[in-house]
C-alpha cells in the first residue's frame, strides 16, 4: 500500500487509543515506550476498564488491583501518554494522507479536575442517591462521586441529565428539585438558604405562588404532581419558627454606590436583596404606608398572612436596605439629585381598569384592588348579608369573591363573559371559590349599574355567546340580543384588568399601554442609569415573575455600577431534562400517591381569614419529597459546593469539543455484559439472591460493597452457593451462539474465593462442560475439585423460590442417575454471556468499520495480521474483537501496538 | 413445594431514592443498640432486601459499621459509627 506523505501538517498525536481498559492501557504504554505521542481517550471517569473491578484473576489468584493498578499508574505518569478521561469520541474519519481526523468532546464533570483533591466530601454530603454501576447495582452511590477507590484520576464527577422540569419551568429558576432533595434529606435550613439564592421572599411564595413548577412536575404523569409549594411551606414555616430574625447582617464589603428602588413589591424587594448582597447601599421608596406591594395590599390573609410578609421583608432589611414608606416618587431627576447612582423602577401594576358603563360611579361599585386593600388594612367593607357581584374571570376576581364570602356576604357571584373553560383563573382557585359557595355566572356581561339615591341596587346584564377568536386567541364574546335581565346587587367589584402604575414616569420611557420600556435581557431603560422591572414592565403576572425580574435587574445593575459589560448571559440554566427518559427509567417504580395537604373544612373557611391550607407535618413533607424522581440527576441542592474546600465545583462547565489529527487509531473499546433477565426462567429480576457473575466478583473483591460475602436479600452469609454456567452464552434463544471463553474459569475462581471467605459453605458449579484450555487452567480445575467444589454436569432450566426464601434449581442431570432434578441453594450466581460493544463500530464515520458475524470488530486476517481492521491504519485491541482473558488481552494489545507503530513508520516513509 | 412470586423485584433506582429518608429512620433504630438486618427490617417495616441497600449505603459513607463476626444464623450486627469529635 502507498500513502500520500507529501505536505503533511504536524500531527496532534501519533496515535489515539480509544478505551482505557487493560487493552488500551497496555497499547498506550507500549507505544509510549517506543517514543510515540499517545492520546488515550476513556469515556468513563476513570481508566481501568472492567478488570479493575474484579476480585482476583485466574489462574494465579493474584489480586486484580495488584495487576491493574500498576498499569493505570504507568499510563497516567507516562511522559508520552496524554490521558483524556470522561471524554467521548464523536467521529473518526480517515484522510487521504493516511492520518485520521477525530472529533471528540470532554464531558462536563462540573468539577475542576486540576483543583479536585479527591477527598470525597462532595459525595458524602450529596443528597441524591442512585445505584452504583461500578458495583453492578449491588449498592448505591451519590450523584457526586469518585468512581471507585482506586480510580485514576481520583477526581469527583457530577452527572446532570438536564435542568429538572420544576426548576426549569419556574420563572425565577428557584431550584425546586434542590430544596425538595434537601427536605427529603432532612436538611431544612439548607433548603431555605438554597431558596434565598434565587428568591428572598420564601414565605410569601410558599403561601401564594401559583407554583408553575408543579404543573410541569414529571411525577404528574404518574400518580400526581409533587406538591412542591407544600414542601416549601413546611420548610419556610420551620425556618421562620426557628429563626424569627435573619442569621446575617449587612455584608462586610459595603460599596459607596447608592441605588434607589421605586416600589417595595416583590420585584423591588428582590432587587434590593441581591444588590445589597453585592455591597451597594440600597434605599427603597414606597408610596404605601407599609412595604410589600401586592403581597400586602392585594393578597388576602387567608392565602398570605401579614406576619409572613413581615418576616420575608426582614430577609431584605437585615442586609441594611432602607425602606422609606409613604414616599411617592414623582420625578426621576429628583433621585439623581439626591445622589443615587442608579435607579430601579418597580412600581408594579395596581392601577385599575374602569368599566365605562352607566352607573360606574355609584356608591357600591368599586375596583378589586380598592376592595382588597381595604380588607387587608382591616377596614373591612360592610358586605354582611349583602349580594356581591364580582366582574371578571381571572385570579384577581377569585380573591375578592372568596374574601367577601369570609366577610359574611349573603351571596357572592362571579360574572364572566366567556365560559368556564376560558376563565383565566387557575382551576384550583375556581374550584376553591365554588366549594366555598361562590356562584359562577358565565357567558354574561354587565351593561348598566342601576342605583337608587346614588347607591347601587342592581346590575343589568346581557347573555353572551362565543364568536370567532380575537387577537388573544380566545373566542370573542358577542352579546345575545334580547337576553338583557336585571339582577339585584348591593356591591359590584370590578376585576377586569390592572394597569401599570407608571403615571409619573416620562412618556418616552413607556409604550402605548403605559408599560415601561426596558431591555428584555438587562432591564436597562433608555436612560443607562435607570432600570425597570416587574409588573410595570411585563404587565400583571405572578409574584415569582416579579422576583425573577428583580434578581435579573440586580445582576445587570451591579455590573453597570461596577463599570462592567452588560453583554453577558444572566443565569446558567441548562436545557430541560427530557421527561420521557425519566419516565422510562421509572416505569417499574412502586406507586406513591401524593400526600394530601391538610385543609380547613369548608364551613371553617367560610368564616375565617385563617389560612385554609394547613402546613404539612415534617413526616408528611419528607414523604412528599420522597416522591421526587430526581429528574435532572444532580438536584442542584448545592451541598457539594458548600463542603468542597478547594472550591472546585463549577456548574457553569460545558462540554469542551476538540478536533484533532492523529496518525493512527487503536480501538480498545471492550465488551458488554448480557442482562441476565433475558433468561426469565432463571429469575434474575425476581429473586434478590440470584446474582450475576460480575456482581459476585464485586462481592469477593477487597473493595466489596458489603462487609463480607453476603446475600443481597437480607445480608446473611450464604451456606450453599450455586454457580450456573453458560447463562446466555452458546445460546441461540438470546442470539448469542458464542462461548464466553472465560465463564468457566472465572466461576471456578469465584468458587475458590468463596470457599476461602465462607469455609462452611457448600459450593456447586452447574456446567454443561468445563472449558479450561489455557496454560495452568486445567490444573486450576483439578484444584477446584480437590478443594471440595462440586461440579454437576447439568443444564439448569428454571429457578424458583421456596417458602424459606431459599432457591430451588431445576436442572437436567446429565450424569449420575440422569433425568430432572431439584436442588436447594441460598445464593445463585449466573455466569452470564458477553456482548459486543457495538457503539465502537459507529465511531468510524468514513466507510463502514466491518463487524464479524457476532457484532465484534472484525480482524481482516486474524492469523497473519491480527488487530488489523478493514480500515487501513485503524487497529483493534483486546475484547473489542471478542471476549478473552487478561493475559490474552495483554498479548493482543501488544500486537496492536506493533501494527500501529509499523503503520506510522510506513506513513513517515521509513 | 415452591411459591415463586411472579412480580419483579422492586426497582433498584426506586429503592436508592429512598435512602436519604430511610437512613435517618435506620439511625434512629440503631440509636437503641446494634441490630442485624432482619431486626432493622422488622423495626422499620420494610423488606430486608431494601434495608440491605440502605444500610450498605450508610456504611459506605461511614455512618454505620459491623461488629465482629456473623452470629450463628449468619447475620452480622451493625451499629452507628462513632463520629469523630469535630473539636
Ligand atoms: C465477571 C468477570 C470476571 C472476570 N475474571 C477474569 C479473571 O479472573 N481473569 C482474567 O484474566 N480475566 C477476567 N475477566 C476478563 C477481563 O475483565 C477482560 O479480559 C478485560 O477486562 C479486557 O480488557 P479490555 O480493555 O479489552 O476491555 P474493558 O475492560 O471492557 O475496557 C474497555 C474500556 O473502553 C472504554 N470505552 C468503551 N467505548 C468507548 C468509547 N467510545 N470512547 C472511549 N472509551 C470507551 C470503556 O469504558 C472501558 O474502560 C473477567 C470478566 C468478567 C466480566
Ligand atoms: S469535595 Fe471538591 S475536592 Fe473533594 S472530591 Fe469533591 S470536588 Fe474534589
Ligand atoms: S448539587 Fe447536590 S445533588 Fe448535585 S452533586 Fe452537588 S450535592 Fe449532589
Ligand atoms: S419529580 Fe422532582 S425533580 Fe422532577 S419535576 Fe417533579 S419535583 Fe422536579
Amino acid at each position: 500500500m502507498t500513502l500520500n506523505t507529501e505536505k503533511r501538517p504536524p500531527l496532534d498525536y501519533d496515535v489515539m487509543i480509544v478505551g482505557a481498559g487493560v487493552a488500551g492501557m497496555e497499547a498506550a504504554a507500549s507505544m509510549g515506550d517506543m517514543g510515540y505521542r499517545v492520546l488515550l481517550v476513556e469515556k468513563n471517569a476513570s481508566i481501568g476498564g472492567r478488570a479493575i473491578l474484579l476480585s482476583k484473576v485466574f489462574p494465579t489468584l493474584d489480586c486484580a488491583s495488584c495487576v491493574v493498578t500498576p498499569k493505570m499508574a504507568s499510563v497516567s505518569h507516562h511522559p508520552n501518554v496524554q490521558l483524556m478521561t470522561y471524554s467521548e469520541i464523536d467521529g473518526i474519519s480517515r484522510k487521504a494522507d493516511g492520518s485520521f481526523d477525530v472529533a471528540l468532546h470532554r464531558k462536563a464533570a462540573y468539577v475542576d479536575f486540576d483543583a479536585c483533591t479527591g477527598c470525597g466530601k462532595c459525595a458524602e454530603i450529596c443528597t441524591v442517591t442512585v445505584p452504583d454501576q461500578y458495583n453492578y447495582d449491588l449498592v448505591t452511590r451519590r450523584i457526586a462521586h469518585i468512581p471507585f477507590p482506586q480510580a485514576v484520576p481520583k477526581k469527583s464527577v457530577i452527572t446532570r441529565r438536564g435542568e429538572a422540569p420544576c426548576t426549569f419551568t419556574c420563572p425565577g429558576n428557584v431550584k425546586a428539585s434542590g430544596y425538595v432533595s434537601l427536605v427529603r434529606a432532612g436538611r431544612y435550613k439548607e433548603a431555605f438558604n438554597l431558596h434565598l439564592e434565587n428568591a428572598p421572599l420564601v414565605g410569601s411564595l410558599s403561601r401564594a405562588c401559583y407554583a408553575p413548577c408543579e404543573s410541569d412536575c414529571t411525577r404528574g404523569e404518574k400518580e400526581g404532581t409533587l406538591h412542591i409549594r407544600g414542601i416549601k411551606r413546611f420548610m419556610a414555616d420551620r425556618y421562620y419558627a426557628e429563626h424569627p430574625e435573619p442569621e446575617y447582617g449587612p455584608v462586610e464589603n459595603r460599596l459607596d454606590t447608592r441605588v434607589a428602588i421605586v416600589g417595595s413589591g416583590p420585584a423591588g424587594l428582590s432587587a434590593a436583596f441581591y444588590l445589597a448582597r453585592q455591597g451597594h447601599q440600597v434605599t427603597i421608596f414606597e408610596a404605601e404606608k407599609e412595604p410589600g406591594g401586592m403581597l400586602r395590599t392585594a393578597i388576602p390573609a387567608y392565602r398570605l398572612p401579614e406576619d409572613v410578609v413581615d418576616r420575608d421583608i426582614k430577609n431584605v432589611t437585615a442586609l441594611g436596605v432602607d425602606i422609606k414608606t409613604g414616599y411617592r416618587i414623582t420625578s426621576l431627576p429628583e433621585l439623581k439629585q439626591q445622589g443615587f447612582n442608579a435607579t430601579l423602577i418597580a412600581t408594579g401594576a395596581s392601577d385599575e381598569n374602569g368599566l365605562d358603563i352607566d352607573g360606574h360611579d355609584l356608591e357600591g361599585v368599586m375596583g378589586c384592588m380598592h376592595f382588597l386593600h381595604e380588607v387587608n388594612i382591616g377596614k373591612l367593607p360592610d358586605v354582611k348579608n349583602k349580594i356581591v357581584m364580582v366582574i371578571g374571570g381571572g385570579n384577581s376576581a377569585m380573591d375578592p369573591a372568596r374574601a367577601a364570602i369570609r366577610m359574611g356576604a349573603g351571596k357572592v357571584m362571579i360574572n364572566y363573559r366567556r365560559g368556564r373553560k376560558e376563565m383565566p383563573a387557575h382551576d384550583w382557585e375556581i374550584e376553591g371559590a365554588a366549594d366555598e359557595g361562590v356562584e359562577l355566572m358565565l357567558m354574561s356581561a354587565p351593561i348598566r349599574f342601576i342605583g337608587l339615591n346614588g347607591k347601587l341596587v342592581a346590575v343589568e346584564c346581557i347573555s353572551m355567546e362565543l364568536g370567532e377568536p380575537d387577537e388573544s386567541g380566545r373566542r370573542r364574546p358577542i352579546p345575545v340580543k334580547g337576553s338583557e335581565r336585571v339582577i339585584s346587587v348591593d356591591m359590584a367589584i370590578l376585576a377586569i384588568g390592572l394597569l401599570p402604575s407608571t403615571a409619573h414616569f416620562p412618556a418616552d420611557m413607556k409604550n402605548g399601554k403605559g408599560l415601561l420600556l426596558s431591555d428584555p435581557q438587562t432591564l436597562q431603560t433608555s436612560d443607562p442609569d435607570v432600570f425597570a422591572c416587574g409588573d410595570c414592565v411585563t404587565a400583571p403576572t405572578m409574584i415569582i415573575n416579579a422576583i425573577a425580574q428583580g434578581r435579573r435587574a440586580a445582576f445587570y445593575m451591579d455590573r453597570h455600577l461596577k463599570g462592567e459589560s452588560l453583554n453577558v448571559p444572566f443565569d446558567g440554566v441548562i436545557e430541560k431534562t427530557d421527561k420521557s427518559i425519566v419516565l422510562e427509567e421509572a416505569r417499574h417504580f412502586v406507586e406513591r400517591q401524593p400526600v394530601q395537604q391538610p385543609m380547613l373544612s369548608i364551613d371553617e373557611r367560610r368564616k375565617t381569614f385563617e389560612c385554609y391550607e394547613q402546613p404539612m407535618t415534617e413526616a408528611e413533607a419528607r414523604q412528599e419529597a420522597q416522591r421526587c424522581m430526581n429528574c435532572g440527576e444532580c438536584s442542584q441542592c448545592m451541598e457539594c459546593v458548600s463542603v468542597c474546600a478547594p472550591q472546585c465545583i463549577d456548574f457553569a462547565q460545558k462540554p469542551i469539543p476538540l478536533s484533532l489529527n492523529v496518525g493512527t487509531v487503536v480501538m480498545s473499546t471492550g465488551f458488554g455484559i448480557l442482562n441476565p433477565a433475558t433468561k426469565p426462567l432463571l429469575g434474575y429480576d425476581k429473586f434478590a439472591d440470584v446474582i450475576s457473575g460480575p456482581q459476585m466478583d464485586r462481592l469477593l473483591a477487597p473493595t466489596r460493597p458489603y462487609n463480607a460475602v453476603l446475600r443481597p436479600s437480607d445480608g446473611k452469609e450464604p451456606e450453599s452457593i450455586a454457580f450456573v454456567l453458560c447463562v446466555g452464552s452458546r445460546d441461540h434463544t438470546v442470539c448469542n451462539p458464542l462461548c464466553c471463553r472465560i465463564g468457566c474459569m472465572y466461576s471456578m475462581k469465584q468458587a475458590q474465593l468463596a470457599m476461602g471467605a465462607l469455609p462452611m459453605a457448600d459450593i456447586t458449579i452447574y456446567t454443561i462442560d468445563v472449558r479450561a484450555f489455557g496454560k495452568g487452567y486445567n490444573e486450576f480445575y483439578e484444584q477446584s475439585k480437590s478443594m471440595g467444589i462440586e461440579f454437576v454436569k447439568g443444564k439448569v432450566a428454571r429457578i424458583e423460590q421456596l417458602g424459606n426464601g431459599n432457591l430451588a434449581l431445576h436442572y437436567e442431570d446429565m450424569l449420575g442417575k440422569g433425568g430432572r432434578n431439584i436442588r436447594e441453594h441460598d445464593l445463585v450466581v449466573l455466569t452470564v454471556g458477553f456482548l459486543p460493544n457495538t457503539n465502537a463500530l459507529a465511531l468510524y464515520k468514513g466507510s463502514e468499520l466491518a463487524a464479524d458475524d457476532f457484532g465484534y470488530v472484525r480482524e481482516i486476517d486474524p492469523i497473519s495480521e491480527p488487530t488489523r481492521t478493514n480500515v487501513d491504519g485503524l487497529f483493534v485491541a483486546g475484547t473489542a474483537i471478542g471476549v478473552m482473558d487478561i493475559p490474552d488481552t495483554v498479548l493482543h494489545s501488544g500486537a496492536a501496538a506493533a501494527q500501529a507503530a509499523a503503520y506510522l513508520e510506513r506513513m513517515r516513509g521509513r | 413445594m415452591s411459591n415463586t412470586p411472579t412480580t419483579r423485584l422492586r426497582d433498584m433506582l426506586d429503592i436508592a431514592q429512598d435512602e436519604m429518608i430511610m437512613r435517618d429512620r435506620i439511625a434512629d433504630i440503631l440509636e437503641q443498640g446494634p441490630r442485624t438486618i432482619p431486626e432493622i427490617s422488622q423495626a422499620l417495616g420494610y423488606p430486608t432486601r431494601e434495608v440491605t441497600v440502605w444500610l450498605f449505603g450508610m456504611r459506605r459513607y461511614s455512618m454505620v459499621e459491623e461488629i465482629g463476626r456473623a452470629d450463628m444464623d449468619g447475620y452480622f450486627q451493625y451499629e452507628l459509627k462513632k463520629q469523630s469529635d469535630p473539636a
